[in-house]
Order: C-alpha cells, then sequence, then structure tokens
C-alpha cells in the first residue's frame, strides 16, 4: 500500500484549533501546553515589536493565530494571561498604521472578545478603540471599530442603562466635538450619537449637546450631520420603533404543531422553546408602558441661545462658507426651533425678505421655513411687510399658477399661525382667486378662506363669511384673537377618555338593570378606579379575586355614612349635601357646559391614575389611526412644515401632471389593496401558504383523465355481485373510517 | 397520445446528428470551451538571458533571498548553497553578506516546518563565524524560545539544537543577553514540562499535546543543553579567571602603569555594543526581560524562581533512570557546583 501523502501542517501536529478545543474541555489538564503556547506567543511577540512593520509570517505559525488562540481560552487561564489584554492594546494604539491589515482586524476582534468574555471592561475597550477610529486612515479598519464600538455600547445597555459609561463615551464625544471645531473627525461622534440615538439607546439631553455642539462646529459635514439629526433624527427612531415591533409573529400553536408531526431532533426542541421564550417577550413587551422619549429638540438647553447662534454664524455671517442645500437645512432648523419653542430672533424675518422672489432657487423650502418660524408671539409688524411682499411678488394674474398657488399657500400657514399678520384690503383681494380657472390656485384660494373663516371671520366680505361663521359672529361667540392672547389648554384626548369612561359607566349599570342617567352609584365605580390605580394592579386582582371582593363590601358600607370617604374632595362635597334629584339637575347643567369646558371637569375633579393615562394613550392612538383615513388630517406642532405643502395641489394644475402622477395622486389615501381573486384562489394561496398538503378531493379532480379511464371501463364490465362487493366494502371502509382506520 | 408524442421529440431533439457540410468548419460541440488566450509577453522561467555566468557574490545574495521561496526543496538547496560557499571560501576573505544582515533572514527558518530545511539550517549556522554571531545573540533568543515552544515536538528539538550551538560559541552572550536567562529557562522548564508539580508526576510530559520525537531522546537532549545552559550561566566562571590572569599580566608588566591597578576596567569596553544594558532605546523591560549580567545575579534569580521545580524535575527524572537518569546527573553536577560557589561567596 501506497503511503498517505501528509500535509505540512498534519506532519508537525501544530493545530491550534484543536488544541483550543481540547482547553476548553479541560482547562486544568492542558495548562502546560497553554503556558507553552503563551511562551510562544511571547517570543512572537518580541520579535514582532522590534520589526513592526515587517510581515510576521514566520514558519507555521504566526503571531495572529496564537492571538486568536490565547483571546479564546484566555479566561481559562485568567492568571497567565492577565497582561494579554493590555500587550494588545498597546500593540493597537502604538503601531496601528504600520500593522497588516488581517493582523490589525484579529486585534481588535480578539480585544471584542476578551471584552465579552468580562476580562476587559468597557470603558477600557472603548477608550481604545475610539482614538484610533478617529486618527486611522484606513477605511476598513475605520468601519470595523465602528461597528465594533456600537455593539459594545449597545451590548453595555442591554439589560439595564450603563450609565457611568455612557457619561464617560458622551464626553468623549462631546470633547472631540467641541476641542477641534474645523477638523471632520467631530462626523465620527455624529455617526455614533446617532445610531445610539436611533437604538434609543442615548435618549437623554447629553446625547443632544454633542449634536449641538456638532451643528455649530466650522466644518460643513459637521454642521450637516448635525443639523439632519435635529431635523430627522427623532423620525429615524421612530421608524427603527416601528420596524422592530412589527417583526413577524410566531405562531406558538403551528410550531408546536409541527414538533408533533415531524422528527423529533434537539435543534427542533431548541428552536421551539426559542419561539416560547419570544413570545414571552413580546408579550411582557407589550404590556410595558410606553417609554417616554422626547424629541431632540425637546431636549436642548437654551433653545433661543441656541437659534440665534445658528442664526448668526451660519447663515447671517458672510463668512459661512455653506451651500444654499446646506443653508437651507441650517434655516430648516433654526425656524423649527422658533416655532417649536416660540423663539424671537431680531433679524431673522428681515433676512427672509430677499429670498421672497419667484426667481430664488428652492424658494418654497424658504417659504416653509417662513411659514415655520411664525407663531403667535412673532409681533404683526414683523410679519406684515413679508406677507405684502409674498402677495406682490407670487400672487397675481400674470404669474404662473404654480407660482401663485405656492405664495397663497405660504400666506395661509403664515396666517394659520399668526392671523394678524394679515389686512383686511390685502386678504380679501387674494380671496377672489378662489375663483380662478386653475386648479391649484382655486384651492389655495379657497384654503385661505376656509382658514379666516374660523380665526377671523371679521375680515371677510359679508357674502364670503359663510352659514356657521356669520351665526358665530351674530351669537357673539367669535372673536378676533389678540396679540399673544393665550388659550387654556387642556390634555390631548381627554375628552376621548370622557367619553369612554361614561360608556363604560352606562354599560355597567346596564348590566345591573338600572337607569343608565342616575348617578348614585359613581361613587361604586370610582372607588373600582381607585382600585386599580395601575396598570399591573389589574393582573394582581385577577389573581386574587376574593381580597378584592371584600375590599368591595367594605367599601359599600362605608358609602352609607359617606363621611369618612377618601375620594376626591369635590365630589365629596357634591355628594354629601345633595339628594339624588339634586344630582339629577347639576348633571343636565354639566351637559351645557361639557360642549365647551368638557376636558376641565375630568382633570380638575380627579387624580389620573396611571391606568388611565394608559387607557388615554390607547384611545389617542386609536383616533390617530381613525385620522389616518384621508381627508381629516391634523397637523402635530412637532412635524416640520415641507415645501411640498406650500406647493400644494399645484400638481393638479392643468396639464402639468402625466398619467402616472394622476393615478399615483388617486391612490394616495387608499388603503392598500391585493389584488383581486376568487375566493378559492384566496383559500388555495392561504392553504400554501400554511403549507398544507392538498385534500383527496382535489386529487381526485386533478387526476390524469387517461388514468381514470381503464377503472371506468372495468367499472361497465361488473357483474351485479361484483358491485356489490365492492358497494359493501366501500361501506364497510367509510364506516371503520378509511383504509388505515380511525385510530387516532 | 399527444403529450407522450410531444416528449418524444423532445427526447430526439438531444441526439440529432450534426449535419456536416463540405468547405464549412466541422460545428463545435456544445460542451467546448474556448481555451485560447492571449498574452502580453512570454516569460522563460528557465533560461537565463545574460551571457555572463554570474559572480559568487551575486549567486550568494539570489540564494539569500531564495530563502523565503515557498517551496521547501527551494529553501534547503539555498541554504546548502551558502553552507557550501561558506566551507569552501577560505576563512580570511569576508562574506559577501555580512552575518547581521544574513541573521534576520536566517533566523525564521528555525521556526520552518519542514525538517530538511531545518538540519539544513543548522549546518550552515555552524559553518557561520563564531565572533560575528556572538553580537548579534539577543535577535536569534527570541526566534530560539519560539522554536522551543513550538506545538511541533521536531521543532522543539531543533531549537534546543540551535541554543545548544549558540550556548557552544557565546555561553556568556547568551545567558546575560536581554530576556536571555529567565525567558530562556521558563521554556526549558515548559519543554521538560517540570513547570507545575501535577504536570511533572506524569511520565509522559510534554507528549501530552503534539507529536513527540523519537522516543526519549528529546528528553535526553534537552537536559543535556540545560545542563549547558545552567554551567554557561551560574557554573564556575572562567571569566574572573581571566580577569584575574589579566590583573596579574597587567600587574606583571605595566610597571609604568603603576596608579592604575586594572587598566581594563578604565578601558573603553572591547564587546560590540557595551553600553546595551542602558537600554536607551528600547521599550523599557519587565522583570523577565531584564538583562542579568553577573554571574551572582543570575543565581538569585535561579534560586528564587527555578531551583524548586528544576530539582523536583530532576528527581523524578534520576528515578526515570536510564539515559534520562544519567542525562539527569550532569545537571545536578552543575547545580551542585554552582551550590559550591555560592557558599563560597
Amino acid at each position: 500500500m501506497v503511503k498517505r501523502k501528509l500535509g505540512a501542517l498534519e506532519k508537525v501536529e501544530a493545530d491550534l484549533p484543536n488544541l483550543q478545543h481540547k482547553i476548553r474541555r479541560d482547562p486544568k489538564s492542558y495548562i502546560e501546553d497553554f503556558r507553552a503556547q503563551h511562551y510562544q506567543y511571547e517570543s512572537h511577540r518580541e520579535i514582532f515589536m522590534t520589526a513592526p512593520s515587517s510581515t510576521t509570517e514566520t514558519g507555521l505559525i504566526s503571531l495572529r493565530e496564537l492571538i486568536d488562540f490565547i483571546a479564546h481560552v484566555a479566561d481559562c487561564y485568567p492568571e497567565i494571561t492577565k497582561d494579554f489584554p493590555q500587550q494588545l492594546m498597546d500593540i493597537l494604539s502604538q503601531h496601528h498604521l504600520i500593522l497588516q491589515p488581517e493582523l490589525r482586524e484579529k486585534i481588535v476582534g480578539s480585544l471584542v472578545l476578551l471584552r465579552k468574555k468580562e476580562l476587559l471592561d468597557s470603558a477600557t475597550l472603548l477608550q481604545t478603540l475610539f482614538p484610533i477610529l478617529i486618527s486611522t486612515p484606513s477605511k476598513t479598519l475605520r468601519a470595523l471599530i465602528f461597528q465594533k464600538i456600537l455593539m459594545d455600547l449597545r451590548q453595555a445597555n442591554a439589560k439595564t442603562t450603563n450609565h457611568k459609561l455612557n457619561r464617560t463615551m458622551q464626553t468623549v464625544l462631546f470633547n472631540l466635538v467641541t476641542s477641534d471645531r474645523t477638523s471632520s473627525k467631530g462626523l465620527w461622534a455624529i455617526k455614533l450619537t446617532r445610531e445610539l440615538w436611533k437604538r434609543q439607546i442615548w435618549t437623554d439631553a447629553k446625547a443632544v449637546e454633542v449634536m449641538k455642539e456638532a451643528s455649530l462646529a466650522s466644518n460643513e459635514k459637521v454642521i450637516v450631520g448635525g443639523v439632519r439629526f435635529f431635523l430627522g433624527g427623532d423620525k429615524e427612531r421612530e421608524e427603527m420603533e416601528d420596524e422592530s415591533s412589527d417583526e413577524e409573529a410566531i405562531d406558538l400553536g403551528r410550531v408546536k404543531h409541527q414538533v408533533g408531526i415531524n422528527k423529533k431532533t434537539r435543534k427542533k426542541s431548541r428552536a421551539v422553546e426559542k419561539a416560547k421564550a419570544t413570545v414571552k417577550r413580546r408579550e411582557r413587551k407589550k404590556n410595558q408602558p410606553h417609554p417616554l422619549n422626547f424629541s431632540a429638540l425637546h431636549l436642548l438647553h437654551d433653545p433661543q441661545g441656541y437659534a440665534e447662534s445658528l442664526f448668526s454664524k451660519h447663515l447671517q455671517s458672510t463668512k459661512s462658507k455653506l451651500n444654499l442645500d446646506q443653508k437651507l437645512m441650517v434655516l430648516q432648523l433654526v425656524t423649527r426651533l422658533v416655532g417649536l419653542h416660540k423663539l424671537h430672533i431680531m433679524h431673522l424675518y428681515s433676512y427672509f425678505q430677499k429670498f421672497l422672489t419667484p426667481r430664488q432657487p428652492s424658494v418654497t423650502s424658504f417659504l416653509a421655513s417662513l411659514a415655520q418660524a411664525s407663531h403667535d408671539l412673532v409681533p404683526p409688524d414683523d410679519l406684515e411687510p413679508l406677507v405684502q411682499k409674498i402677495a406682490n411678488e407670487f400672487v397675481s394674474e400674470a404669474s404662473a399658477s404654480e407660482v401663485a398657488s405656492a405664495g397663497l399657500n405660504a400666506i395661509r400657514e403664515i396666517c394659520a399661525r399668526q392671523p394678524l399678520a394679515m389686512n383686511e384690503t390685502l386678504l380679501q383681494d387674494l380671496v377672489m382667486y378662489r375663483k380662478s380657472k386653475d386648479k391649484g390656485v382655486m384651492m389655495a384660494g379657497r384654503g385661505l378662506l376656509s382658514l379666516f373663516r374660523e380665526v377671523n371671520p371679521e375680515m371677510l366680505k359679508r357674502r364670503d363669511r359663510g352659514k356657521d361663521a356669520s351665526i358665530g359672529l351674530k351669537a357673539g361667540e367669535r372673536k378676533e384673537k389678540r396679540f399673544a392672547e393665550q388659550e387654556a389648554g387642556g390634555i390631548e384626548g381627554l375628552e376621548l377618555l370622557e367619553k369612554w369612561k361614561e360608556e363604560e359607566r352606562r354599560k355597567r349599570r346596564a348590566e345591573k338593570g338600572l337607569a343608565s342617567d342616575a348617578s348614585d352609584d359613581e361613587e361604586e365605580g370610582e372607588e373600582d378606579n381607585w382600585a386599580s390605580w395601575n396598570v399591573e394592579d389589574d393582573e394582581d386582582s385577577d389573581d386574587s379575586g376574593d381580597w378584592i371582593n371584600v375590599q368591595s363590601d367594605a367599601e359599600i358600607d362605608i358609602s352609607d355614612s359617606e363621611d369618612e370617604k377618601d375620594g376626591p374632595p369635590a365630589k365629596k362635597a357634591k355628594s354629601s349635601e345633595s339628594s339624588s334629584d339634586d344630582k339629577a339637575e347639576k348633571k343636565e347643567e354639566e351637559k351645557e357646559e361639557s360642549a365647551e369646558a368638557k376636558f376641565s371637569k375630568l382633570a380638575t375633579t380627579r387624580i389620573l391614575t396611571p391606568a388611565d393615562l394608559a387607557k388615554l394613550q390607547e384611545l389617542r392612538t386609536e383616533a390617530a389611526i381613525n385620522s389616518l383615513v384621508p381627508g381629516a388630517k391634523k397637523r402635530d406642532r412637532d412635524d416640520p412644515l415641507t415645501a411640498e405643502e406650500i406647493e400644494g395641489l399645484a400638481a393638479l394644475s392643468a396639464g402639468k401632471a402625466t398619467r402616472e402622477e394622476r393615478i399615483a395622486h388617486a391612490k394616495e389615501g387608499k388603503t392598500d389593496r391585493s389584488e383581486h381573486k376568487s375566493i378559492t384562489a384566496k383559500r388555495k394561496e392561504r392553504k400554501q401558504d400554511q403549507g398544507k398538503s392538498t385534500t383527496n378531493k382535489e386529487k381526485a379532480r386533478k387526476k390524469n383523465f387517461l388514468m381514470t379511464l381503464g377503472k371506468a371501463k372495468s367499472k361497465n364490465k361488473r357483474s351485479l355481485v361484483q358491485t356489490r362487493a365492492v358497494l359493501k366494502a366501500h361501506h364497510d371502509r367509510a364506516k371503520r373510517g378509511g383504509r388505515r382506520g380511525n385510530i387516532g | 397520445m399527444g403529450s407522450s408524442s410531444k416528449k418524444k421529440k423532445e427526447k430526439q431533439k438531444d441526439f440529432q446528428k450534426p449535419k456536416l457540410k463540405v468547405g464549412k468548419a466541422k460545428a463545435k460541440p456544445d460542451n467546448f470551451t474556448d481555451t485560447s488566450f492571449k498574452s502580453k509577453s512570454i516569460t522563460l522561467t528557465q533560461q537565463s538571458l545574460t551571457l555572463h555566468a554570474p559572480s559568487t557574490t551575486h549567486q550568494f545574495t539570489h540564494h539569500v533571498s531564495l530563502l523565503n521561496s515557498k517551496s521547501d526543496t527551494q529553501r534547503r538547496d539555498s541554504l546548502a548553497h551558502l553552507t557550501t560557499h561558506l566551507t569552501s571560501a577560505p576563512t580570511s576573505q569576508p562574506l559577501p553578506i555580512p552575518v547581521s544582515t544574513l541573521l534576520p533572514t536566517l533566523s525564521p527558518l528555525i521556526l520552518d516546518a519542514s525538517t530538511t530545511v531545518r538540519t539544513q539550517l543548522l549546518k550552515l549556522l555552524r559553518t557561520l563565524p563564531p565572533s560575528d554571531v556572538e553580537d548579534h545573540v539577543a535577535s536569534l533568543m527570541p526566534y530560539v524560545r519560539a522554536g522551543m515552544t513550538h506545538l511541533a515536538a521536531d521543532i522543539r528539538v531543533t531549537a534546543v539544537d540551535v541554543l545548544s550551538w549558540l550556548v557552544e560559541i557565546a555561553g556568556e552572550a547568551v545567558v546575560s543577553c536581554a530576556g536571555g536567562w529567565i525567558k530562556t529557562l521558563n521554556c526549558f522548564l515548559s519543554v521538560l514540562g517540570w513547570h507545575t508539580e501535577e504536570s511533572s508526576k506524569w511520565s509522559s510530559n510534554r507528549a501530552a499535546f503534539g507529536k513527540a520525537g523519537a522516543k526519549g531522546k528529546p528528553m535526553v537532549k534537552v537536559l543535556g543543553v540545560l545542563a549547558e545552559f545552567l554551567e554557561a550561566g551560574i557554573g564556575e566562571d572562567d571569566d574572573e579567571m581571566e580577569v584575574d590572569g589579566e590583573g596579574e599580566s597587567g600587574n606583571g608588566t605595566g610597571v609604568g602603569g603603576f596608579p592604575i591597578v586594572q587598566t581594563d576596567v578604565h578601558m573603553v569596553p572591547k564587546s560590540a555594543q557595551p553600553y546595551v544594558y542602558l537600554n536607551l532605546f528600547g521599550a523599557p523591560r519587565d522583570e523577565e526581560g531584564e538583562m542579568y549580567e553577573t554571574r551572582e545575579e543570575r543565581f538569585r534569580v535561579f534560586k528564587g524562581r527555578f531551583l524548586v521545580p528544576v530539582e523536583r524535575g530532576l528527581e523524578s527524572a534520576r528515578q526515570d533512570g536510564g539515559e534520562v537518569g544519567r542525562a539527569s546527573s550532569a545537571v545536578s553536577k552543575v547545580l551542585k557546583e554552582a551550590r559550591g560557589v555560592d557558599w563560597e561567596v
């Protein structure tokens, strides 16, 4: 027999993975071997340190493999390897510029591995990696290190927020951004912060502060990065959350069923365990209260100072090197801040003046920014010339329809925020454009009209006011809002909550068989509310039902005396002194009032429990979903105003839209609908999706005609006895439940 | 019927004969692969186009460059060529390449995977002039140590051989270079498996992982080299004798140099790197990497760190008997002498 040829590795058994495997299984016995390899590593390191840039391919085993090996088993011999992490960090930080790419990556990977094995703490690792990230010229290394840093931060914050680490890291980033404002190194701080913000790992003011400093830098890239974060970071975060929340649902029943059918392997049972765990985790997650995440714009300290310095540094100064797009972005941010926090920047409005001509590139963005910047605390004197200018420049019979509609829309948006910026003659002039031939202009004119019918119908001509506004004016309900007049605020969606509560009460009473609008039992319902103070408490009460029952019995006893009740004082006073008739009267009064001031009642007479707040949140989202139906859109104050909205229905102007655009527009509000199909086809598809096979009936139907022919022919030739035998057999079989019998 | 005839036709399509036509090239088969290629230049690997035969120096440098070749045989042949060149050339003539540039290319070959290369390397090393090598011991030692702890037993044996050669030609330099004492002793202990009590109990030390070479032999060899190494490090000092001798001679001849009794101390040292112990340019050293230049220092370190495991190992080796036992006795002898000296001092 010919002797088998051996490969070089086999010949000398220089097999580190094999040794690694053995050490994993029995570290104590292989300590000598490990020690030898550690000496080997030391010698190789020594050789390497004398000439770091040379190739280290010495013989069979390279330094890279040794590092890999030691990193993998370092946790078995912490005594021997206690210097190992520090040595790696030294090599990396001193020689990262000249190291071989492979070795470099291996060292980074090994450091992360050591971190996973808890032989190295996060702070040290990040302090090593971060300086390299910002100084290395190698793109691959940067990508690798960025990914590793991100991963490490995520893992450190996975179970609980690691405040200490976050704080140090944020300080490092902050210093990076602030130390040298002209360098583009701040980009890494931006990238990191933005990513962590997106994943909701950093949600605090300090992260926002880093971005704020970034946007005040002198390097264009850094500025744009910071500004982009404020304009889009929160939206990104929301999208990320949505994405993670609608992962594909796991059908636990189906998984269990499949395991029952298929071959039982360890892998499959593990998969079931995993599915169970996932479902459980999601369930728990669903029950958790919604985390309160403020948007970045709300977390800013001193928005006034920030907006002012942004404006003066990037927009007003002639030295600013930003191009138009970048300037527009900064302007958007400034105006959003102004609109959101109701700030006042002295020269902002006069700054707009020179950009408001139809020939200005991307003028709609300027218009949108202007509209954003106006709020009810802006002096009308500041805005009036701008409105006048828009009207003069954009809105005229001679100008193109898109221009006119953009101008009208802009004016409408400004006036929606500060109605006092409009004067009567101009308004009446502009409103005439609702008679325009062009659809876009017409819609814009109507928009303006309907806006003023609501906010200040007196400025319109009598015949333009419309029915509701005229009646309102007569009754004296509608009054012009004075400058800086504030409306009494409420809690958003509170009326929904109240409505819901009312309905609940009515239902309960209907169950008990009482009249639905008598209110003497109100206290009890209220007490129920007190019992379910927390969302979680609901579960408790389910678990120990009798305990709660005793409580409620006692409550009824006390309710006779009605004196020592610990409900809210306002109610108590009312209920203690009045009979049921009195209450009925009051109820009527309340009904009258409730049309106007419904919200005030609930919020001022009760303390809203967390359970209430949870319900409120639910109702709010429900309402939001309902409002997604086309037509009913309500602007949130946090949402930015975009140039598209200013352009508005200019797309509708005749002859401008292609067929596809029109179709797209028509489809815009409609819900997604799948292809039209017959019911059977749908059923079939569903079956196929669920991985089920065909029925016997289907198989019979599909069977090749030729295959059935033989049997059909022979059937004709059967004798009576044969036929009987066949029928009988069929009958028996049917009784038994098929050929195999209906056993189980 | 309908479908079956269709199938038949489809089947037949696969076996249709290609029609040959007069005056036309034969049709290429379906699975024809175009293997023609174009090249901008033609390289002749075998032939040399130079007219003159290369000079010996040129050949020498060429073979030095071939030491990094991928193929085992090429490396071995180059080494053999270098060896013959060195042996055949008269000793008075300097080497075509100085040892200082030659050694960095040679030293990685200590860890070479191929046995023949390593044996050839050993032969080459032995032909190098000892005085030149002495200055470069410090750069060679890491490779030797890496070899001694290598996973492959053969490489360990070769490394021990190299160390034996080094100790032979430059014993003092080996034990006193940076890291030469503690680190090398550590390597010895790990080769012999004497580090911990537990591991020395096993009869099959070091064979625990990786293939042990010829049975028993490596152990004997390692013990032998250990004895040499210890002898060089903490054995009876020849240097002191020399110093004494020189002192005497100085006293004897230098009548005129009366005020200066030990002239040698005040002269510029003769070694190549006299101030290396100051470590002016290197990274700071730890205890293990430190230089231990005198015998006393070395013995102190040895006593503190290695005496117990070495004695334990020697004891078990003695109990093994046979060749190993005999080899161990050589080491014991060195130890005993060293202790004797120590007591005297």
